[in-house]
């Protein structure tokens, strides 16, 4: 036990001394004569002094009177007491949501037991603390703010779904923080395995944060690859399987082309190995999709899907130190699954890599869109950006005349490179290329030196692009889409449309010719109109899902805990005793006088 | 001169005698018979004649029948002493009337009864000081005892129940019928009382207490003042307090009542608000003290 302001227990000897002195004082009695005073017993109780001083004698009304300015004095030094606990004063409450946490190595899974805590955390608090809930998902939200009724908390808590995407802890972290500053005794309870990437640009002020390791085991083998190319042998199917576990694992894959089992083999795997095949893909199938066998933790991870339409589905590889403006236009393209590195890897095969002012030999995608440096260097001329060519698909609504660039390359076109677009002055804007079969579209300055970004051309211009790098064979109706991922799908009337999917049907209202989906949440085949999106989760970070024991927060590691300890305030409990004896202390006064 | 009484009083009082328990022996001839045998119209018993004998009382039909001379004997009739003692003390002084002015009316109604009776009255003030016992016999006497009710009464001055009592036990008075009125609020009367019947006295106890005596109406921080020894009790009247005073005072009037009734007397209490004509009607004559 501990006391919060132990300066309010010297308030004791002043008033203590108070309460003495006024015992000392003598009391006056009343003369009244009696026949006789032999039947009449000396039964005195001094409870009124209105003289002079006597000896201080024994009397139980001063000892409760003592005792219940203890008690008061004692819960005006806030005694506190530790207790097993999750929750503080402030509690923001943060569930992972992520596709790990549903993994069910505890049961029923993650998820649920995260939920269980939280409930358990509700259900402890005490009346004056506040609580606060937030969704740390593909995108994070506060799902209840800081409330004190456990009713709506747990009504938010009952809203929460798992999902089988991407979480963004780090944002969330960042929501809860913002929650939690300026709050006394604030507490962030994040209720996570710990799978997700450090947390950078994170700081919790005078919060607490607190990390139950949620999760006991990382035993999972997924499908980390799944794509279809033409070949000159013709059209193979590639894939990979890991094992993600520390012990070895046996899994059946199975191979559909639009539906039908063509083969099915078993794997073994060692800890960490991932095994890696080439096979012949049907002839003429549009559609193929593995599922493993093997009843692991992790089922998001165990389902792929492939697309015989190379334009159905482009891989883009977007290699940058960061750039959100790059990132969000490239994400609001259903057709795009995007993977961000900051340098430029050397294995792989991307349909598409973005370089954002990087500069490499040899780069490990068909085609290039590259922004700004191309081995030349910037100078710090001010262009002025000219009217761009017109005619040109690249250009197709795009508003250039708008647009400053701050810093740009100086030199002329590469060699083979058509001018689509030049600054005033006649150097080169945007450029197209191609060579050795390999398509090349070269900006002539990196996005974040120019308003660019800020222009509505802007996403148009990544679009057409795409199009142009990756022209769509065919316009197809079947997509592959990330889990977690928003897109935007054009319709063609204003009219509702419905979405079906694993967990539902729900029903959309388009808004400019186009519905937003921001539910696709959950791996499996949804359905709008005559369009099929697959929803998979193909991550090797939620993949890897033993539970972390520590969690980098901003530069600071948090470990793991399971045994969470809070000070419980006991001022009330003691004033209340006070109360207590003060009204036996009056109830003898009562009955004495 | 007062009386003390009213005209329906001495109605009341009209052909009542006192009837003591047991006889006693009496001084001069009176109109109560004793354990002696004496002259009188009361049979006794016969007994074998002897010489000397008053031949008026020989049996001559028994000597005719039987040839044998035998003696009838009669009870005698004696006076009787009556003992009135009169509470004084200043704890009498209490109460609305005043216990003593019942005190002191009752002890004039008993005295017009005992005189009526041909009794012997000795009227004595317990709690006052020692004075001589005088006998008063008659009716005729009857207005100066009622004057020294009124008179030497008034007069005394505080003193203690018990010493009075045991002062009187040690005056050798003859054996008689003690009627005392009093609050016997003293520890010690109960005892005084007990030796008295020992010694042969029938002590009859009317025990007059104020209202506010058997229920008192006290409250707050007290400090009480013995009305007659000058002693103080500290007291904090509540609920508890008096609770303690109701038993105790329970438990000393039992103390009383088995003192009087050890030795055949008798014992009431009464409130100072009671009317005499109740006292005589509702306690006395149930209780046995007139002859039916």
């Amino acid at each position: 036990m501990s006391l919060i302001a132990p300066a309010a227990l010297l308030w004791l000897i002043p008033l203590a001394g108070i309460i003495i002195a006024l015992y000392l004082l003598k009391m006056r009695r009343r003369d009244v004569r009696v026949p006789a005073t032999f039947l009449w017993p000396a039964m005195t109780y001094e409870i009124r002094a209105n003289a002079l001083f006597q000896k201080l004698k024994f009397s139980w009304l001063m000892v409760l009177q003592l005792l219940a300015l203890a008690a008061i004095v004692f819960a005006l030094a806030r005694p506190q007491m530790l207790q097993r606990g999750l929750g503080g004063a402030v509690t923001v409450v943060v569930i992972d949501t992520s596709a790990s946490m549903s993994a069910t190595d505890v049961k029923p899974s993650r998820f649920g037991e995260a939920i269980r805590q939280a409930e358990g955390l509700i259900s402890q608090a005490q009346s004056t603390d506040r609580i606060a809930v937030i969704e740390a998902g593909s995108v994070p939200r506060v799902v209840a703010a800081l409330s004190g009724e456990p009713s709506r908390l747990r009504r938010a808590l009952a809203e929460l779904r798992p999902s089988d995407a991407d979480g963004d802890v780090g944002e969330a972290l960042r929501l809860a923080a913002s929650l939690a500053a300026n709050q006394p005794s604030a507490r962030i309870v994040l209720l996570s395995d710990g799978v997700f990437p450090e947390v950078s640009n994170f700081s919790p002020g005078k919060a607490e944060v607190v990390f139950p390791r949620i999760g006991t085991s990382g035993e999972n083998v997924a499908i980390s690859a799944f794509a279809m190319a033409d070949t000159p042998r013709g059209r193979e199917l590639f894939y990979g399987v890991r094992n993600f576990g520390r012990e070895a694992a046996g899994v059946r894959l199975q191979l559909f082309a639009d539906g039908k089992l063509f083969d099915s083999k078993s794997i073994e795997l060692k800890p960490q190995q991932t095994l890696g095949e080439t096979v012949r893909a049907p002839a003429g199938a549009k559609l193929l999709e593995a599922k493993l066998e093997g009843g692991d933790a992790l089922a998001a991870d165990d389902y792929a899907v492939a697309l015989s339409d190379p334009g159905a589905s482009v891989r883009v590889l977007l290699v940058t130190s960061g750039n959100l403006f790059l990132e969000r236009a490239l994400t609001l393209e259903p057709r795009v699954v995007l993977d961000k590195s900051a340098t430029v890897p050397t294995s792989g095969a991307w349909d598409v890599a973005v370089l954002d002012g990087i500069t490499a030999e040899r780069i490990p995608a068909r085609t290039v869109l590259r922004f700004g440096a191309s081995g030349r260097g910037l100078n710090l001329r001010k262009p002025t950006f000219a009217a761009g060519t017109s005619g040109q698909p690249l250009l197709r609504g795009v508003e250039l005349s708008d647009v400053y660039v701050d810093l740009a390359e100086s030199g002329a076109a590469p060699a083979g490179a058509q001018v689509v677009a030049e600054f005033q002055g006649g150097t080169p804007a945007i450029m197209t290329r191609q060579a050795s079969g390999r398509r090349e579209v070269i900006v002539a300055f990196r996005p974040l030196d120019s308003d660019f970004p800020l222009q509505v051309g802007f996403p148009i211009f990544l679009a057409n692009a795409l199009d142009w790098l990756v022209p769509p064979s065919s316009r197809g109706t079947t997509m592959v889409v990330p889990a977690g991922r928003t897109i935007s799908l054009p319709v063609l009337s204003d009219a509702t449309v419905s979405l079906k999917g694993p967990t539902g049907s729900i029903t959309l209202t388009p808004t400019n010719g186009s519905v937003l989906l921001r539910d696709l949440r959950t791996v499996g085949k949804y359905e709008i109109g005559d369009r099929t999106l697959h929803v998979i989760l193909r991550s090797d970070l939620e993949s890897a899902i033993a539970p972390q024991d520590r969690v980098v927060l901003g530069g600071t590691p948090v470990a793991s805990t399971s045994a969470i300890t809070r000070f419980a305030d006991l001022w009330r409990w003691v004033a209340l005793l006070g109360l207590f004896i003060l009204a036996g202390e009056w109830w003898l006064f009562a009955r004495r006088s | 001169m007062s009386l003390l009484l009213g005209p329906t009083d001495f109605r009341m009082l009209e052909g009542l005698r006192l009837a003591p328990r047991r006889p006693f022996h009496g001084r001069i001839r009176g109109e109560r018979i004793t354990r002696r045998r004496g002259v009188s119209i009361e049979f006794a018993d016969y007994r074998e004649y002897t010489e000397g004998d008053d031949l008026r009382h020989l049996d001559w039909n028994v000597l005719a029948r039987l040839q044998h001379p035998v003696i009838k004997t009669y009870q005698d009739e004696e006076d009787l002493a009556v003992y009135l003692m009169v509470d004084v003390s200043a704890s009498m002084q209490f109460g609305e009337p005043a216990k003593a002015t019942l005190a002191r009316d009752t002890a004039a109604a008993l005295a017009y009864v005992a005189l009526c009776g041909q009794d012997a009255v000795v009227p004595i003030a317990i709690g006052g000081p020692r004075q001589p016992l005088v006998t008063y016999r008659g009716r005729s006497a009857y207005a100066r005892v009622a004057g020294w009710l009124e008179r030497d009464l008034a007069a005394a001055g505080p003193s203690n129940l018990a010493q009075s009592l045991r002062e009187f036990a040690r005056q050798n008075a003859r054996p008689g019928f003690i009627a005392l009125l009093s609050d016997g609020l003293d520890p010690a009367a109960a005892n005084e009382l007990r030796v008295l019947g020992g010694r042969g006295f029938e002590v009859n106890l009317i025990q007059i207490l104020a209202s506010e005596e058997i229920d008192p109406d006290l409250e707050g921080d007290l400090r009480l003042l013995d009305a007659e020894s000058g002693a103080q009790v500290e007291l904090t009247a509540n609920r508890d307090a008096l609770g303690v005073y109701a038993e105790n005072l329970r438990t000393h009037n039992e103390g009383l009542e088995a003192a009087c009734r050890r030795f055949g007397g008798r014992y009431h209490l009464v409130r100072s608000d009671t009317p005499l004509s109740s006292l005589i009607r509702d306690h006395l004559r149930p209780g046995g003290w007139f002859q039916k």
